[in-house]
């Protein structure tokens, strides 16, 4: 144990919260952003002020920019590139994982190649991408794939390779079976590693999508930014933003909880993210 | 038997290299045989090298690695500073997380429109994304391993007289290295995924341009070329980073984990 939980030495004030505190900084820069922009120190057209970025964002739901695309739609597009591409990645990822990271040679023998394949840029592969398929969906979704899958198969290789010796030979000692082992012992054993792969992919995939949704389509929400940034309506772009941060937010609480749903065991899990 | 077991592996690991080339190769002769859809490892540097000179190429190079030099630079350094003076001083912390956090989760992909209306399509807008990449990691690293740090350390370090900047700059900072090393090692990859996608999207030169404009002129060979180069680039710079700065400063404390 190299750390606990308690922090460096603190000074509590008395009587205000660390929450009042953070709720009058956010009320008192909304103010001071409105009062600037409203007194004409920041123009209109690089900043909008709060008040503007409200009914743009009325706008944006009801009529939706470009015309008739909301962002309800915008925001369903994004979400069901991300869905196909993760869940591809993780259904290829998981199996390859456990079986590489229990085989020392194939671990070794992949290893170059995966490490490799990790660092090329996934937005490198957008111009192959088109390249090959085109502008099209299927583009958007390989590489998300590509993105996500690595991601996950490290994480289930390093779990898988790292199960501890004793679980397997106690299992071994109840003369269960190579595959009772393998899914009651190793499986579980794993299931934190991929958890954090997992998690990790997901960012890597929402990061790929918005960016991807950059060039060639007027769907989605990285569309809905570069489309807004073309007609110079920043407004627009800012609450895109906007949107994209609460989505990026509500897809990791998301996953937190899923993982807090399965691994309810996995209690000390900060222990084995690394 | 262990260095035997080590050795296998060597071999494994380089066979399973090569053998991956020899797939390619043979893929790119016997089944798809069109090298402008799937160019093989010889069609790629040879068509490379007939479009494009070396000075040209390394030019790309030079111009991308200054972006990224700059932008992580100047993230890295406000991500530390700013994580240890949040993880200091309480009231600071709580005022200057609020805009932090609420700004964390948004890609910094998603900031290239923005940029553009800030920045214009200059440098600015291409470093100020790559900024972000970096910024954001190391900050909640440095922040996070500053909030966590060994109390007993600090408690011991206050009983023997330090206090105020020399018990922050002797002990806390060196306690919070091994954070932050994480930081700056995520935040390096986040920053080079950045630098691609900002040159593919808004550029005129740098890697992601060259790969992007030969997307334009069709020319696959420099696109496989470029983003082998790429990642590359992105291989040779983290270990650069992880073997020869972060092992080398902090080997304290890598030394406790590998014994582990």
């Amino acid at each position: 144990m190299r750390r606990s939980a308690d922090g460096p030495p603190r000074r509590t004030r008395r009587g205000v919260t660390d929450f009042q505190i953070k709720l009058i900084t956010l009320a008192g820069l909304l103010l001071l952003w409105e009062a600037l922009s409203r007194l004409g120190y920041i123009s209109p057209l690089v900043l909008p002020r709060p008040t503007r970025l409200a009914t743009t964002l009325w706008d944006l739901s009801v009529y939706g920019f470009p015309k008739d695309i909301t962002v309800w739609l915008h925001i369903r597009a994004t979400l069901w590139r991300i869905v196909q591409g993760y869940l591809l990645a993780a259904v290829f990822a998981i199996p390859c994982g456990l079986i590489i990271g229990r085989y020392y040679l194939l671990e070794r023998g992949t290893n170059p190649i995966i490490t490799f394949a990790r660092s090329v840029a996934t937005i490198s592969l957008l111009p192959l991408a088109i390249a090959w398929f085109g502008v099209s969906e299927l583009s958007r979704v390989l590489l998300i794939m590509y993105g996500a899958f690595w991601a996950i198969l490290t994480n289930t290789i390093q779990g898988a390779r790292s199960v501890d010796v004793n679980l397997i030979n106690a299992g071994r000692m109840f003369a269960a079976t190579r595959g009772r082992i393998f899914f009651r012992v190793i499986l579980p054993a794993t299931l934190p590693r991929i958890f954090a792969g997992l998690k990790i992919a997901l960012g890597i995939s929402f990061m790929v999508i918005i960016a991807v949704e950059m060039i060639g389509t007027v769907e989605g929400l990285g569309a809905l930014i570069q489309q807004a940034r073309f007609f110079y309506k920043s407004d627009m772009a800012i609450d895109g933003t906007i949107f994209i941060g609460i989505l990026g937010l509500i897809l990791s609480l998301l996953l937190d909880w899923v993982e807090r749903l399965t691994l309810p065991w996995a209690v000390g899990l900060e222990e084995v993210k690394r | 038997m262990r260095t035997a077991r080590l050795r296998q592996g060597l071999i494994a690991s380089w066979s399973g290299f090569l053998l991956l080339i020899l797939l390619w190769q043979l893929i790119s002769s016997a089944l798809i045989p069109d090298p402008s859809t799937f160019p093989g490892p010889v069609q790629v540097v040879r068509s490379t090298m007939q479009n494009l000179t070396l000075a040209r190429l390394l030019q790309h190079l030079g111009i991308s690695l200054q972006r990224i030099g700059l932008g992580f630079a100047i993230g890295a350094v406000l991500g530390i500073g700013l994580g240890v003076a949040c993880g200091w001083y309480r009231t600071l912390g709580s005022v200057l997380r609020t805009p932090i956090e609420l700004l964390r989760p948004v890609p910094p992909l998603a900031w290239i429109p923005l940029a553009i209306i800030w920045l214009g399509l200059g440098e600015g807008s291409k470093v100020f994304i790559i900024f972000l990449g970096a910024f954001f990691p190391v900050f909640t690293n440095t922040f996070k391993g500053m909030t966590t740090i060994e109390p007993n350390i600090v408690r011991s370090a206050q009983m023997l007289g330090l206090k105020g900047r020399r018990l922050l700059l002797r002990v806390v900072v060196p306690a919070t290295m091994p954070d932050i090393a994480t930081g700056i090692r995520l935040g390096w990859s986040y920053s080079f995924g950045c630098m691609v996608a900002a040159e593919l999207i808004a550029a005129q030169s740098g890697l992601g341009y060259l790969i992007m404009h030969a997307r334009e002129i069709g020319v696959t060979a420099i696109i496989v070329f470029g983003i082998v180069l790429i990642g590359l680039t992105n291989l040779i710079t983290d270990y650069l980073i992880q073997e020869l700065i972060l092992k080398r400063k902090l080997r304290w404390h890598f030394l406790g984990t590998e014994q582990a």
